[in-house]
């Protein structure tokens, strides 16, 4: 008597499914945004570079250069945590299932023999490795081209750079936790994450009380090494209304995030029937 | 995972550690810095002793013939050039000529020494092209002794109220002036110009102090005038009140610099003790920044330099930039002329 083949374990399941998004998200459309979003900066900083190099000294405030390590903190808060970091993670992760129902290929999935939320953590683990390996060494060769100049130097802003590789990561995992969770249980979930990124959070961070305790970008500013620039009045009164939170209180609030919202993806795509539209 | 997508996760990989690895080894001293950089600061810095607690530069000459100066001169009282004066036909040094720069340091006394016998030392040096005849000669006419230490020619002149002063406890402190190379004049106390001309023959210097070094290699850049210093030794030696000291934020190092061209650019620098103290610092700075823009909204010829302000930092570090545009002097003298007319 032959025995019936045993159902993977989750975490295996997890993995095949993980290794079959991995190269479908890679190898996406998408890809050519995040490589826009990602290239910008290291765009600028090769620009800024090579103006040095031929002696066309740009970034200057009143004839002085701007030092490196201090352009390097400002596009670590403009371009990668304000942008895209938040970013990246909603585009990517409203997308894990709603893709799927989109092109009606989530019934092929949910037909193999593994458990339901397996597909929603093999592809959330798909999500963090493509954004990690993009935006990672994009800081890296922004760290490279931008903190040597204008009297910076690689060893002294190495630590910070550490903490922002440790922070993006951070960031990408937490906000793509809650965007998969977003995409798998609300209808319209690129609308609703664009209203909490570039509604709700920046809102509620310039006004005092406890309300910014409700936004990811609270406990993030807390994880910063370098100081919010306050290129814009804005900036300025987020920064006066700011409440920095300790670093522990940042770390178990994100935490506690990352581990709430994965657990409800997951349990949601394993609970929810997804009707498709014929 | 297909062969396209590992070969994109081992460049990434790649990348990244490449990265990180260069960081790591200059992190750990292991990258040459002849390579890629010159040694940091002036040459003077060889005469400055490796305990010194504040050091400062200044290109004089730049600062001189500058455009903000041009047009200082147009804001400032008419004393100022009479002093010059002054000062060249008993020298015969023409400020805006003869000194291209200067090092200034301050040495701390020794822990040993008590307030009486030993005080906090500190020199400046002039490099430029002096009448060193000359002004021996000025210096002998106002009782001044020469001498010699270590084949420096040292000319000698007791603060001679300051002995009257403390008479019997053997604590006059004697100015020096030293003729240490050509083109490079010493002036300050003794035990400060002995400890340079000691600090430059043993060549144990302050180029030995990495972590005044690293601050000076940080902040010097395009600047042509800059200060370096422990802001935990000034204020201890400060003797400030207990309620007043205590109230002092946390900060270990902090510097100075700024580039006079047509206007005055410039950063201030504070390394506080630990990441939590250069927050508390930078939200303390944020509030009276905010202030500041605030009441400057009145005054719109203020407000370009207002704008300029900025505050940033890193890890334990907390800067503040500014520029001073030289439009600000002209709004300055049209306010005093305004003033000044009945």
């Amino acid at each position: 008597m032959t025995r019936p083949p045993s159902t993977p374990s989750f975490f295996s399941s997890s993995l095949r499914v993980f290794d079959l998004s991995l190269g479908q998200m890679l190898w996406s459309r998408r890809t050519v945004f995040m490589a826009l979003v990602v290239g910008g900066p290291v765009l600028i900083a090769f620009l800024v570079r090579s103006l040095d190099l031929l002696g066309v000294h740009a970034m200057r405030v009143d004839g002085a250069p701007l030092s490196g390590p201090s352009i390097f903190g400002l596009m670590i808060w403009v371009f990668y945590l304000r942008f895209t970091v938040p970013v990246l993670a909603l585009f990517y992760g409203t997308s894990l299932i709603a893709d799927e129902v989109d092109d009606k290929t989530i019934t092929y999935l949910f037909t193999r023999p593994i458990p339901r939320g397996a597909v929603m953590m093999g592809k959330y683990l798909a999500y963090l490795a493509c954004t990690v390996m993009v935006v990672l060494p994009s800081v890296v060769l922004v760290y490279l081209l931008m903190v040597p100049r204008g009297g910076g130097n690689l060893a002294s802003s190495f630590p910070s750079l550490l903490a922002d590789l440790g922070l993006l990561a951070v960031g990408l995992a937490v906000y793509g936790a809650l965007f998969a969770f977003v995409g798998a249980r609300i209808k319209r979930p690129l609308v609703t994450g664009l209203i909490f990124l570039f509604g709700w959070e920046p809102s509620v961070l310039v006004f005092p009380g406890y309300l910014k305790r409700f936004t990811v970008a609270h406990y993030l500013q807390g994880l910063a090494p370098h100081a919010m620039p306050q290129d814009s009045t804005l900036g300025m009164l987020q920064s006066i209304f700011r409440e920095v939170p300790p670093l522990s209180v940042s770390l178990i609030a994100l935490a506690l995030i990352w581990g709430l919202f994965l657990a409800l993806a997951v349990r949601a795509v394993d609970r929810r029937e997804y009707v498709l539209e014929q | 995972m297909n062969r396209k997508t590992r070969y994109f996760m081992l460049g990434s990989f790649t990348v990244l550690i490449v990265g990180l690895c260069a960081g790591l080894v200059a992190y750990y001293g292991g990258l040459p810095a002849g390579l890629t950089a010159k040694q940091a600061g002036p040459a003077e810095l060889a005469y400055v002793p490796p305990g010194a607690v504040v050091v400062a530069y200044a290109d004089i000459h730049s600062v001189m013939t500058s455009e903000l100066r041009r047009r200082l001169k147009d804001v400032m009282p008419a004393g100022e050039e009479k002093g010059q004066e002054e000062l060249k036909t008993k020298t015969g040094i023409d400020l805006e000529k003869d000194i291209d720069h200067v090092v200034a340091c301050m040495v701390p006394r020794e822990t040993s020494a008590t307030e009486t016998e030993n005080g906090d030392s500190g020199f400046v040096a002039f490099r430029g092209r002096f009448d060193e005849g000359r002004l021996e000669a000025l210096a002998r006419e106002h009782g001044a002794e020469v001498g010699e230490y270590k084949g420096k020619r040292l000319i000698s002149i007791a603060d001679r109220e300051k002995e009257a002063e403390h008479e019997g406890h053997g604590i006059a402190r004697t100015m020096v002036l030293a003729f240490v190379e050509p083109g490079l004049v010493m002036f300050g106390d003794r035990r400060a110009v002995t400890l340079a001309i000691d600090a430059q023959t043993s060549g144990q210097n302050v180029r030995s102090n990495a972590e005044l070094m690293r601050h000076v290699k940080d902040i010097e850049g395009q600047a042509n005038a800059w200060a370096v210093g422990r802001f935990d030794v000034l204020a201890s030696r400060a003797n400030l009140p207990e309620g007043m000291s205590s109230q002092i934020p946390a900060i270990r190092w902090f510097s100075a610099a700024g580039r006079v061209n047509g206007g005055l650019a410039g950063i201030v620098k504070a390394e506080a003790r630990d990441e939590e103290a250069a927050k508390n610092l930078r939200d303390v700075a944020n509030g009276f920044l905010a202030l500041a823009k605030m009441q400057a909204g009145s005054r719109p010829e203020f407000q370009s330099a207002m704008q300029s302000l900025t505050l940033g930092g890193t890890g334990k570090t907390v800067e503040l930039s500014f520029s001073v545009p030289v439009e600000l002097l002209d709004a300055i003298k049209a306010a005093r002329e305004l003033k000044i007319a009945p």
